[in-house]
């Protein structure tokens, strides 16, 4: 009778172990999802770092935020992808696939990554943790990004293109050499993030990675994104837009490409619907809801095709980016090679990456306001990686963050004085769930505002 | 001198034959019984005095006439000592041998004033039972006794027909562009039943075991049983038509658009705020504006005051029914067909029920009975109301609205091309809605019990019964191509089998074990199997227009299959000792062992145990005062199981990313130490009778924990999961019921006015929800406010943002003019009402009866999403205080036309400097300003109304209403048309009657909604309303003609 009782209640809906193939591809998918979309991004950092702005519905331009919005950030990156990758790390160690355990492992410092840029403090050596405790305790920004630097040096070390493959990989199908190089310029990136406070270890970490440029992303060819498909697997913008026309691109990016006459103008923005002068409108962020509705839905520029296309891809890290971040780490001496020369080469790589011609390449570098400036490297790397990182809305809010240019005026109608949000508030559950832990990182990090800096943003 | 006495023994109430009278000539043990016409013989002395006992009727005695004709009426008797009542396991007892509250409802209660949902048709009538009505007339229906008692679980009674419980359960409900589809039970014809009886708690409920600590609803079912005369042809005919309750009051005096200004050119922002769903635009003066209509041409802008009125229609309802029965000394038998044709309030919504029933009783010898029921229902819908998103809900769009659309024009949504609509940037034509995108339904359900009595002997019997109920419940959701944001449409197909198999055997031992004890000794066994099956299956764009099957896709068909089994063994035993028929001392115990739980769990034992003493009978206390008089007293516990698969985490499939098949590890974490939850619950009350039973007094007061709550528990995502599964939680609930019945007066003449008042009150306590405390809310439900389970609050508290104030509660008023809201969430009210009540008072005369119920809840909290979203949109007149100097707005302007600088406040236009442009439309809202100060900012009407009632930056408080009402529930007059004229066309009865139900609100304090009604049946959608549908009132006749 008990065996009886114990069979009737088996599972018959779920599978009862997993395939770590599965879980790769459907965590890398969750973030990738999470990055383009309406909560980290189209209704947050794409605002606040000025690359969007919203025609209506425009109180969350103006820094109201949504609680779900940030909750959402949270929870899924949190309980979706983070639990994918730490299963699928036990797999590779259950099974000896130290590849598995590496990929598991990048994806997992990526994930902290941005939620660390994003919150400050959070949970990190006590996260995912659910049979040690119920409320993991936040962990200082610098102690995250620090671990990060060192899981990923782990990660990139363990790779062995020789051992056991992988499945499941839609980033880079199996080739676990670019793994190594997405390890490599994760770590290139977190380094450099805390190059204002830690300039030390940031030189350590970048000199080392920098002594083999091979072993970083090192061409278009080897960015790490996903490629969406068509639908039902299309790019979130691209779901978005099929239904709802809320937003348009920022009067400040098309602004800044008009002065800079930058020919990703058309790749970034579509013409307005009905015939305007320059054929371009960008929308003045945080406007009250009565003067967007004015500015009218066919005279202002909606995103560009390219990244409104099903299959436009997640980029989560380019070959552009890691080019910049060496010219900002040559400039700062952290490594010997010459700024102007990478920065040239990252404009270059980016401008590659929207297909523009070599010959409009040549011409848009010999502008003045365009040619590097070592004595204002964070106006030049500033303006455009800001460029560079267009539409990746967290890593784009994050280096503006630290960068501090291009110089963005605050939403017109913003809330906060003034101010653009330096960061987002903590989900409203935390205060419920995880109280005491919560209590003590605020404490640690300052009140829990949009406006309170984080540890990594000195200026 | 013994001579032969004839007569015939009849029903004063009704003038029915009785059969089975029991006739004793009075100093002798010699005697006799009426036969199936009521007629009998017996031999006795002319002036001997002859008994005559019927249970449930006044003994009488009488003197034998010298002729030995002796035509006797017997009258019911109202002493409480002889009624009998249906307890757990179908078992009838006498009343007076119970130590629970148990209350009943007979036939008239139910079918003469019908309720399209059963569930309804209880409002206001049982103490202690809590009801929330459907949207729109059509939906479900939740019914919770005395609280709720489980955190996270099922509140809802088990429903109980004919001994074999029956599935109440709504299925895939709550799901954007779902339905509100109506609970199972709604299956069952109200003209099939012959009583409820509501067990209202473990005590009374303890042997149905698992599922009774919610309390259990017992259906009785007609039998051919006491069908003597005629043909037992009866025929029902039933008319109804609703009409809506209540609506939410418009504002006429503004259109469609944002800050006055509005002109349409494609509906979706190509115009001057086209593509706005707020009424915040141009007053409806009649100015010329192009409009949706106009083909870019100007227009007059004029209110349509009923345009929202007017898109509802009157809905109706005709029932048919006709009974055969019939019973001889071997068979009673009776079958039924019913049919019933619903139209909804909203257009092209209908339901159709087909129900046919037969039920036979076989004695086979003087042992042994068969006693069978089968029931076949179909209920099948071709569209149901929606209830919510863009995409289905009509309310949604009538509260995001222009107020100036005449809705008449949209009726046709095809003139010039397809969706024809005031709005293209969300919604579709409220019509295409209703005709195109429709959800099909049909639940096909075969139910019934096949029962094997023998009587051993006199004092022992045995009884075998299996029970099963069946059905297949099916959904088509049709989205049409070109559908506002499903440009491809879709189609899905969801459909649900459930079964349930009841077995169960039981040896009944009932003997006088001496001269003053009486054994009543129950010992028996059941075996329950659930199975439950979904398959659903969508079709996520379509392919081709028009087509509506799952191949016509364009994208891979998304699907799952969900199977759930369950097993629950039982053994149980009662018994009841009486002492000298008037003390009883009632026990139960069983055990169950369930499938849900981990071995080691899964067997759970509990024992309840009961009392009463009848006073007036041990005390010998004759009073023409104290009539009556019983003690009552118990204490139960019951054990409760789970669902399914909730002990071993799995792997659930994500829809594949091209050729990678998705898997993600859950996120909610189970639990494989799961412990049964144990309710405990004590209960005392006495029954009282005054006046020779002129007036009756019934009160229960109760005390019920429940333990080791099952609680899918939030915690931090940043343990890797949303949920754990936790078994700790404690809940207390403790209440008072009380029934007053009277019979104010009777006359010689026939007249008697009658008086029936239930009162009841509960107050719940969330004691604990963890054990180790780190828990402090459970979510129930989330719509702008959030309600919880609270540890140390009542259960349901809606927790949202509450204006910020200074101490003296005055309001803080931002630097903006618009209130600030307090950083903290509070507790914004309890959805549970303070009390219940209801008073009936019914008329008769000469066949007349009229009967009048009024019931109340008082108390409760409600979040209206309609008030929130109205008043932010402008469409409710609610938003015209402000808005116009005419409606108190005041004169502003902004310096330098600044319009997102300060306002400055002038006492007239003329006072404003040149070139400024003067507004009349402000408010200074009255509290002060943070430094306090009385606040002098002027704000816009819109920005202010906006500000306060915004979805993500308002304050939830301004939507908390009082939920309290008072409902002129149910008016119903009938005649019975007496027997002499009846006879004449060979009748055997004619009974007409006409009735109301859900007439007029008596008090409501909510504004433009009705404050009853519920989204689902589950403790989700509770104390939320959210753009619900408005109820309605029905309106009916009906004729029952016996042949």
């Amino acid at each position: 009778c008990q065996d009886e009782l114990e069979e009737i209640n088996e599972n018959p809906n779920e599978a009862i172990s997993a395939q770590p193939e599965y879980l790769l591809a459907n965590s890398i998918k969750s973030n990738a999802d999470v990055i383009l979309g309406s909560d980290a991004s189209m209704e947050t950092t794409t605002l606040y770092v000025q690359h969007w702005a919203k025609i209506q519905y425009t109180d969350v331009d103006k820094y109201t935020v949504s609680i779900s919005n940030i909750q959402n950030i949270w929870t899924n990156l949190y309980s979706q992808g983070l639990t994918d990758y730490n299963r699928i790390i036990e797999i590779g160690e259950q099974t000896e696939n130290v590849n598995y355990q590496a990929v598991g492992l990048i994806l997992k410092s990526w994930t902290f990554q941005i939620l660390t840029d994003l919150y400050g403090d959070i949970p990190y050596s006590e996260a995912g943790k659910i049979d040690q405790t119920l409320t993991p305790k936040y962990d200082a920004q610098r102690d995250v990004y620090l671990g990060l630097l060192s899981d990923l040096k782990k990660a990139s070390d363990l790779i062995n293109p020789a051992g056991s493959p992988i499945s499941g990989d839609v980033i880079y199908n199996g080739n676990l050499n670019k793994w190594k190089k997405f390890a490599n310029s994760l770590r290139l990136r977190i380094a450099l993030r805390i190059a204002d406070r830690e300039p030390q270890i940031s030189k350590t970490v970048i000199a080392e990675l920098a002594a083999d440029k091979s072993q970083l992303i090192a061409s278009n060819d080897e960015i790490a994104q996903l490629n969406y498909l068509a639908s039902p697997n299309q790019n979130p913008v691209s779901r978005d837009r099929e239904t709802r026309d809320d937003y348009r691109v920022s009067k400040s990016v098309i602004d800044k490409l008009q002065e800079l006459k930058d020919p990703r103008l058309a790749i970034f923005a579509n013409k307005t619907v009905d015939a305007t002068p320059t054929g371009y409108i960008g929308v003045t962020n945080g406007l009250p809801a009565d003067s967007s509705a004015k500015l009218g839905f066919t005279r202002t520029s909606r995103l560009g095709d390219y990244f409104t296309a099903p299959t436009s891809p997640a980029v989560f890290l380019s070959y552009s980016e890691v080019l910049f971040n060496l010219a900002e780490a040559a400039q700062r001496g952290f490594i010997a090679d010459k700024p102007a020369e990478l920065y040239n080469a990252a404009v270059t790589a980016s401008l590659q990456q929207f297909k523009v011609n070599s010959a409009d390449i040549t011409t848009y570098l010999a502008q003045p306001a365009v040619a590097y400036n070592p004595a204002n490297f964070k106006k030049s790397i500033g303006e455009q990686k800001w460029l560079a990182l267009f539409s990746q809305g967290p890593e784009a809010y994050t280096e503006w963050r630290r960068l501090d240019f291009p110089q963005l005026k605050p939403a017109y109608a913003g809330v906060l004085d003034g101010k653009i949000p330096s960061r987002l508030i903590y989900p409203t559950g935390e205060q419920a769930l995880n109280g005491a832990n919560y209590k003590a990182a605020v404490a640690n990090q300052g009140e829990d505002r949009l406006t309170t800096k984080l540890w990594f943003d000195v200026f | 001198q013994n001579i032969s006495v004839t007569g015939r023994v009849t029903s004063r109430n009704d003038n029915e034959a009785l059969p089975g009278v029991t006739i004793l000539i009075k100093g002798s043990s010699k005697g006799t019984a009426t036969d199936i016409d009521g007629r009998y013989t017996i031999d006795a002395a002319s002036g001997a005095t002859l008994i005559f006992s019927f249970i449930g009727l006044k003994s009488t005695e009488l003197t034998v006439p010298e002729n030995g004709k002796l035509d006797v009426q017997l009258e019911s008797d109202e002493t409480i000592l002889q009624e009998v009542v249906v307890t757990a396991l179908g078992i009838a007892k006498e009343k007076k041998s119970l130590g629970y509250a148990v209350q009943e409802l007979q036939t008239k209660d139910i079918a003469e004033a019908r309720e399209n949902n059963l569930v309804n048709a209880l409002s206001g009538k049982i103490a202690g039972v809590n009801i929330t009505n459907s949207q729109g007339g059509m939906g479900s229906s939740r019914i919770v006794i005395r609280g709720e008692t489980s955190i996270a679980g099922n509140n809802q009674p088990l429903f109980v027909v004919d001994g074999i419980p029956i599935d109440n359960s709504q299925l895939g409900a709550g799901s954007v562009g779902s339905r509100d589809f109506a609970n199972a039970i709604s299956d069952i014809n109200p003209n099939d039943i012959e009583s409820i009886s509501v067990l209202k708690g473990p005590n009374a409920a303890a042997l149905y075991g698992s599922r009774a600590s919610n309390g259990v609803i017992l259906i009785k079912t007609k039998s051919g049983k006491g069908t003597q005369k005629g043909l037992g042809v009866n025929v029902n005919f039933g008319y109804t038509f609703d009409k809506l309750l209540v609506l939410p009051e418009y504002q006429n005096v503004y259109g469609q658009g944002t800050g006055g200004a509005f002109s349409y050119v494609n509906g979706k922002g190509g115009g001057i705020n086209d593509a706005t769903d707020e009424s915040w635009g141009p007053k409806m003066d009649g100015r010329l504006i192009p409009q949706f209509f106009s083909n870019g041409e100007p227009a007059p802008f004029v209110a349509h005051p009923d345009n929202v009125k007017n898109f509802f229609e009157t809905g109706h309802t005709r029932t048919t029914g006709v009974s055969v029965s019939g019973s001889n000394e071997k068979l009673d038998y009776r079958f039924s067909f019913n049919n019933s044709k619903q139209t909804g309030v909203i257009p092209n919504t209908d339901i159709s029920k087909n129900a046919f029933g037969v039920n036979t009783t076989y004695r086979l010898n003087d042992k042994l009975t068969l006693t069978t029921s089968a029931n076949f229902s179909r209920n099948s819908s071709d569209n149901l109301p929606g209830t919510s998103g863009r995409g289905s809900s009509v309310m949604l769009q009538f509260l995001w609205f222009g107020r100036q659309v005449d809705t008449e024009l949209l009726k046709d949504y095809n003139k010039g091309g397809f969706d024809y609509n005031w709005n293209h940037s969300y919604y579709s034509n409220p019509y295409l809605l209703q005709y195109e995108n429709t959800v099909q339904q049909r639940r096909d359900r075969f139910f019934g019990n096949v029962n094997l009595n023998y009587k051993i002997t006199d004092w022992l019997t045995a009884t075998v019964r299996t029970g099963n109920d069946y059905y297949n419940d099916k959904r088509k959701f049709k989205v049409a191509y070109g559908t506002n944001g499903t440009p491809f449409g879709s189609y899905t197909e969801d459909s649900y089998i459930v079964n349930e198999n009841n077995t169960d055997f039981n040896f009944n031992f009932h003997k006088n074990v001496s001269a003053d004890f009486e054994l009543d000794w129950l010992v028996g066994g059941n075996l329950r199997s659930n199975f439950n099956e979904q398959n659903y299956q969508q079709a996520p764009k379509l392919a081709v227009s028009g087509l509506y099957t799952l191949n016509n896709s364009r994208d891979p068909l998304v699907s799952s299959n969900v199977l759930r089994k369950q097993k629950v063994y039982s053994a149980f035993s009662s018994a009841q000792l009486g002492f000298r028929n008037y003390a009883f001392l009632n026990l139960t115990a069983r055990n169950d062992w369930s499938s849900t739980l981990p071995t080691g769990n899964n067997s759970y034992f509990y024992p309840s145990v009961n009392a009463s003493l009848v006073l007036t009978d041990a005390f010998n206390i004759k009073s023409n005062v104290l009539t009556y008089a019983k003690l009552r007293g118990g204490w139960a516990q019951v054990g409760k199981d789970t669902d399914p698969y909730q002990l071993i985490n799995t792997y659930p499939f994500n829809q594949p990313f091209g050729s990678n098949p998705l898997l993600t590890v859950s996120d909610v974490l189970l639990n494989a130490d799961l412990k049964p939850e144990i309710t405990k619950s004590t209960e005392v009350g006495a029954d009282v009778a005054l006046f020779k039973n002129r007036v009756r007094l019934d009160v229960s007061y109760y005390n019920t924990d429940s333990y080791n709550q099952i609680l899918r528990a939030d915690v931090s995502p940043s343990t890797g999961y949303k949920q754990k599964l936790l078994n700790a939680g404690h809940i207390n609930n403790k209440g008072f019921e009380a029934m007053l019945n009277v019979k104010a007066i009777e006359t010689n003449a026939g007249f008697r006015w009658d008086v029936g008042i239930n009162y009841s009150r509960n107050r719940s306590k969330v004691i604990a929800l963890d054990d180790e405390g780190f828990l402090n809310d459970y979510k129930l439900g989330t719509n702008g406010v959030t309600v919880y389970a609270s540890k140390g609050l009542g259960y349901g508290a809606l927790f949202g943002s509450a204006f910020a104030r200074n101490a003296a509660g005055e309001m803080i008023i931002g630097s903006t003019g618009i209130p600030t809201r307090d950083p903290n969430q509070k507790v914004l009210g309890h959805y549970q009402p303070k009390w219940i009540g209801g008073i009936t008072n019914s008329f008769a005369f000469k066949g007349f009866n009229l009967s009048v119920l009024i019931d109340t809840k008082q108390g409760g909290s409600i979040y209206s999403a309609t008030n929130a979203t109205g008043r932010y949109t402008g469409v409710l007149a609610s938003t015209l205080p402000g808005r116009d100097a005419e409606h108190g707005g005041l004169t502003y302007y902004y310096p330098g036309n600044n319009k997102s600088g300060v306002a400055v406040q002038i006492a007239n236009a003329a006072a404003a400097p040149t070139g400024a442009v003067v507004y009349e439309d402000g408010i200074i809202a009255p509290g002060v300003t943070a430094d306090g100060k009385p606040n002098t900012t002027i704000v816009s009407a819109e920005r202010y109304y906006k500000g306060v009632y915004s979805n993500s930056a308002g304050i939830n408080e301004a939507s908390v209403f009082d939920a309290s009402f008072i409902k002129l529930r149910e008016v119903k007059l009938g005649y019975t048309v007496p027997q002499s004229f009846v006879s004449k066309y060979k009748l055997q009865s004619l009974i007409f009657s006409v009735y109301g139900r859900n007439l007029a609100f008596l008090q409501k304090k909510a504004d433009n909604i009705d404050p009853e009604t519920a989204f689902n049946t589950g403790n989700t959608g509770q104390g939320l309303e959210s753009l619900q549908l408005p109820t309605t009132s029905s309106y009916g006749f009906n004729i029952l003609i016996g042949f």
